[in-house]
């Protein structure tokens, strides 16, 4: 059934991530596409606890551990001394978390790739500052509890739109993936490796520590976000062509709520609000993608 | 080195180890597993085929195995799947996503895709015991308690009145359901696994004192083959037909003629009375081509309306049968069609080649006028439901109605041909099992009554299960005596049963599954995509009416892999590998087919248990085998 999947793996057992972990099975996949060419930029995130503490490493390909804001501006200089060695297979990856991506990292990140430096970013995106904590990012939805957004003072503003902003750059090729979509996910990794200059690929990866979920349920509430359009899948080439990957079936939002301990306190009116909001964001997306006039 | 150019050097530590040292299994609290559980398809079919194993065989294309997984639990695959009603299908899990699958059409693929390659099976069989077991009536229920006791190793010589074995399968059900040549091609293993078919060998009380030197048991399974009569006034002087009669005299028209059945049958010589039916007339017509025969003597003409009274498969087949012999038939039933034992799906077909049906009428008197026979008919009324479901009826006052016909055929059940083959109701040494019944006494002879003389619900597939059971009961009470019959039987049930697995009962692999039946609630449907269900292809209406051709069609390969492919295949891994997939702490490893959950480093979240489409895994706690 997935036998175009490869068995070659690019990650050891043993790392520390929780049990259930969504980003884990996102860096499985997403090396699998890889391959071995490939050197990572690990920014701060949950990624530089599961890598392993030194002397240890889960992966089997070179990692460098960068600071909190630096993703776009380190990953800029290993492909410039990669240039120098002349070394035009290896592909420069940042694999940065949310906080890494929308907030902290954000100016080193629109810096390369408003140079168009030749690499790719990878947010696995898991809706705030997990490893620290549960603090809440930009990209923490609007509705959820984190232990910076307590009680009543759940969050009140939206999620950042942070495809959208890439594709504002103009860059050759931006698209969101998910775990629970594995071969569209490899898919678009291997799509992102052929291509020169800046990519961006925003994985959906969930966190059942932070989002209160059972860990068996990690991938089916992914597959649950993209079923109900809150995460759709779609890729944008050169800042202007749109494809829409998945056509959901239109489950309500409210499923995917249901099943989460971040979400519980929102009445049947956040819900709705809520499920306008997402929509309106799909109806945006057809629109872009040239599907609504 | 100077010390400025120690200055100037750049340390980065480098890390050299792989987290392979810890063993993060030592987290878990809740272990997930590999195990497999019961289809509840599996459970629905009264023979307990290993259906999911079967659809998953056929879907990757592994034809002989996927026939020969069926043949482990039933000897009839070209039979039935033509015949079953295939309770299977309503029970099927995908019926409740968007439509079940067409079990019954892929068996009849397998046994097509078997007869065109001659496959030969290879399967579990036990080491020859010394004793030797008879079996009377070579019907559904004989035959598979013959072809189940052989696989348990014993010797078994079945006796069979008429001159071909098959029973109902050869002398009731119309060809058009099941023809000859479908039926030897099941019947052929017989002979060559071993088992004698003696025809033309009728019982009577005689035949036990001599068994009883002879054999060690023997199982009565020789049907319901005397019809009832309607008991009311007139019927003999106007000459009621017997249903059951006249299906047997059309059959008795395509006797084998050269090679065909002779390997099954070995002739006995000297047999005493050869059918009922089938006398001196009949017997020209053996060979013969049919329907052109048949007209010699009662029946010789089909024109004008017949009557067929009742509303089981009996009715609708004689319905039918007159209708292909150029005739008219009206079934008159006492409730309405909703009622009717007849399956569904031949009700249907018989009203679109014609079959008229009269609901709620009882016959009250019948009479001759001339060339016809008058029928007066009491009107029924639903006065309640009875438990089973069916309307409760009672006369509509007084009612009646006539209908002025050419002949009248009777189908209103039956019962055995002599009232001595009736199972024993009570007795210290009778045990009354769900599908048969077993009389044994010290130094006697085992009697095991199965078949339609025990069985509540006579079909082809309860015919099946009742020699199953037969078998399976026997064998116990002769290795570990009577107190061994339930525990054995209660240990090879599928699911929670009375279905049984023969695998089971041979050690197989089957014997590991849980009997936990999948609930549609436990399928991730995620990974699973609407897909029509295949269409049994038929002859037209206008083709069926004219002759008694078969009506069902084959399928190709290509179809029948494509139908497979849409069984959830429920509760059995067959290697999807979405385990293996979304495994966060890549701790499921592939070793060729298997599957292996690697403990040290599984953190037990569970996530493989879930994403299983099947529930083929389990999550628990305790730290048991895995």
């Amino acid at each position: 059934m997935d036998a175009e999947i490869t068995e070659r793996e690019y990650m050891h057992s043993g790392h520390v991530g929780c049990p259930g972990c969504g980003a884990t099975i996102a860096m499985r996949f997403f090396l699998k596409a890889m391959g071995e060419k490939t050197v990572l930029v690990l920014p701060a995130c949950c990624w530089s606890i599961i890598a392993g503490s030194y002397p240890q490493s889960t992966l089997k390909i070179p990692v460098i551990h960068a600071a909190f804001e630096t993703g776009g501006a380190t990953a800029s200089g290993v492909r410039a001394a990669l240039d120098m060695l002349g070394d035009t297979e290896t592909t420069v990856v940042t694999w940065a978390g949310d906080g890494g991506t929308f907030d902290i990292g954000f100016q080193s990140l629109s810096g390369a790739v408003e140079r168009n430096e030749d690499f790719l970013y990878v947010c696995y995106d898991n809706e705030a500052y997990m490893n620290t904590g549960i603090q809440r990012s930009s990209s923490t939805p609007y509705g959820a509890w984190t232990t910076t957004t307590p009680g009543r003072e759940w969050k009140k503003m939206r999620k950042k739109n942070i495809v959208e902003a890439l594709v504002a750059h103009r860059i050759p090729y931006a698209a969101t993936a998910s775990i629970a979509f594995p071969e569209d996910l490899l898919r678009k990794a291997e799509k992102a490796k052929g291509i020169k200059g800046s990519r961006f690929l925003h994985i959906y990866a969930s966190c059942p520590t932070g989002w209160r979920i059972p860990s068996e349920m990690s991938v089916k509430i992914a597959r649950m976000a993209v079923q109900t359009n809150i995460f759709p899948l779609y890729e944008v080439e050169d800042g202007l062509r749109y494809t829409i990957n998945h056509k959901p079936r239109g489950y309500l939002v409210r499923e995917y709520f249901r099943h989460q301990g971040r979400f519980q306190h929102l009445t049947d009116r956040d819900l709705d609000e809520i499920q306008k909001m997402v929509n309106e964001d799909w109806e945006l997306l057809l629109r872009k993608a040239g599907e609504r006039v | 080195m100077s010390e400025a150019a120690m200055q100037n050097r750049l340390f980065i530590p480098r890390s050299c180890l792989t987290t392979e040292g810890n063993k993060t299994g030592s987290w878990r609290f809740l272990r997930p597993r590999y195990e497999d559980k019961t289809a509840p398809c599996a459970a629905g079919c009264p023979a307990g085929e290993d259906i999911p194993k079967i659809e998953m065989l056929t879907a990757q294309g592994f034809f002989k195995e996927a026939w020969e997984t069926i043949l482990q639990e039933n000897p009839f695959p070209a039979v039935c799947g033509r015949v079953c009603f295939h309770p299977c299908e309503g029970s099927c899990n995908r019926g409740e996503y968007d439509d079940s699958v067409a079990v019954h059409t892929l068996e009849r693929f397998l046994s097509d895709t078997a007869a065109r390659y001659d496959f030969r099976p290879s399967f579990a069989r036990l080491p020859s015991r010394k004793e030797r077991i008879s079996v009377v009536g070579a019907g559904p229920a004989g035959l598979a308690a013959a072809w189940f006791l052989t696989l348990l190793g014993y010797s078994c010589d079945v006796f069979e009145a008429s001159p071909e074995a098959g029973g109902v399968l050869r002398w009731g059900i119309p060809a058009y359901r099941l023809p000859a040549d479908a039926l030897r091609q099941d019947l052929r293993r017989f002979e060559r696994e071993g088992i004698r078919i003696f025809t033309r060998r009728p019982m009577d009380r005689q035949f036990f004192a001599e068994a009883a030197g002879r054999y060690q048991a023997v199982i009565l399974a020789c049907g319901h083959g005397r019809g009832q009569s309607l008991s009311i006034p007139g019927e003999m002087e106007v000459g009621v037909i017997e249903g059951l009669d006249f299906l047997r005299m059309i059959r008795a028209s395509e006797m084998a003629v050269g090679g065909g059945t002779e390997a099954v049958i070995v002739n006995g010589a000297g047999c005493g009375r050869s059918m009922d039916t089938l006398g001196e007339g009949e017997a020209a017509a053996e060979g013969s081509e049919f329907p052109g025969k048949i007209g010699e003597g009662a029946l010789s003409s089909f024109d004008g309306l017949t009557a067929v009274i009742g509303g089981g498969n009996t009715a609708v087949d004689v319905a039918r049968s007159v209708i292909r012999l150029g005739g008219k038939a009206v079934i008159c039933y006492r409730r309405r069609r909703q009622d009717m034992p007849a399956f569904a799906d031949e009700v249907r077909m018989a009203l679109e080649e014609g079959v008229a049906l009269e609901e709620l009428v009882s016959p009250a008197t019948a009479g001759r006028d001339g060339e016809e026979i008058v029928l007066s008919l009491r009107q029924m009324i639903v006065a309640g439901m009875e438990g089973s479901g069916r309307a409760r009826v009672i006369p509509d006052g007084d009612k009646m109605k006539e209908v002025r016909v050419r002949r009248v055929i009777r189908a209103t059940g039956a019962g055995p041909e002599e009232s001595w083959m009736l199972p024993a109701v009570e007795g210290t040494k009778v045990l009354a099992l769900s599908h048969c019944r077993l009389v044994s006494g010290e130094g006697k002879l085992v009697v095991v009554y199965a078949g339609d003389l025990a069985n509540a619900t006579k079909s082809v597939a309860h015919a099946i299960a009742s020699g199953k059971e037969a078998a399976i009961a026997l064998n116990a009470l002769l290795r570990e005596g009577s107190e061994a019959v339930i525990p054995r039987l209660q240990a090879c049930a599928v699911g929670d049963g009375p279905a049984l697995s023969m695998e089971v009962c041979l050690g197989g692999e089957r014997r590991l599954r849980s009997r936990h039946i999948v609930s549609y609630t436990e399928i991730n449907t995620d990974h699973f995509g609407f897909a029509p269900r295949i269409t049994q292809p038929r002859l037209l209406v206008e083709e069926r009416v004219r002759s008694f051709a078969e009506i069902d069609l084959k399928i190709s390969a290509g179809l029948a892999m494509k139908e497979a492919e849409r069984c959830f295949n429920c509760g059995l891994c067959n290697g999807c590998d979405k385990c293996w997939l979304y495994c966060p702490d890549v701790a499921v490893i592939r070793e060729g087919e298997a599957r292996r959950i690697h403990y040290d480093y599984c953190k037990g979240c569970g996530i493989c248990v879930v994403e299983c489409p099947r529930n083929a895994m389990s999550l628990g706690e305790g730290e048991g085998e895995g």
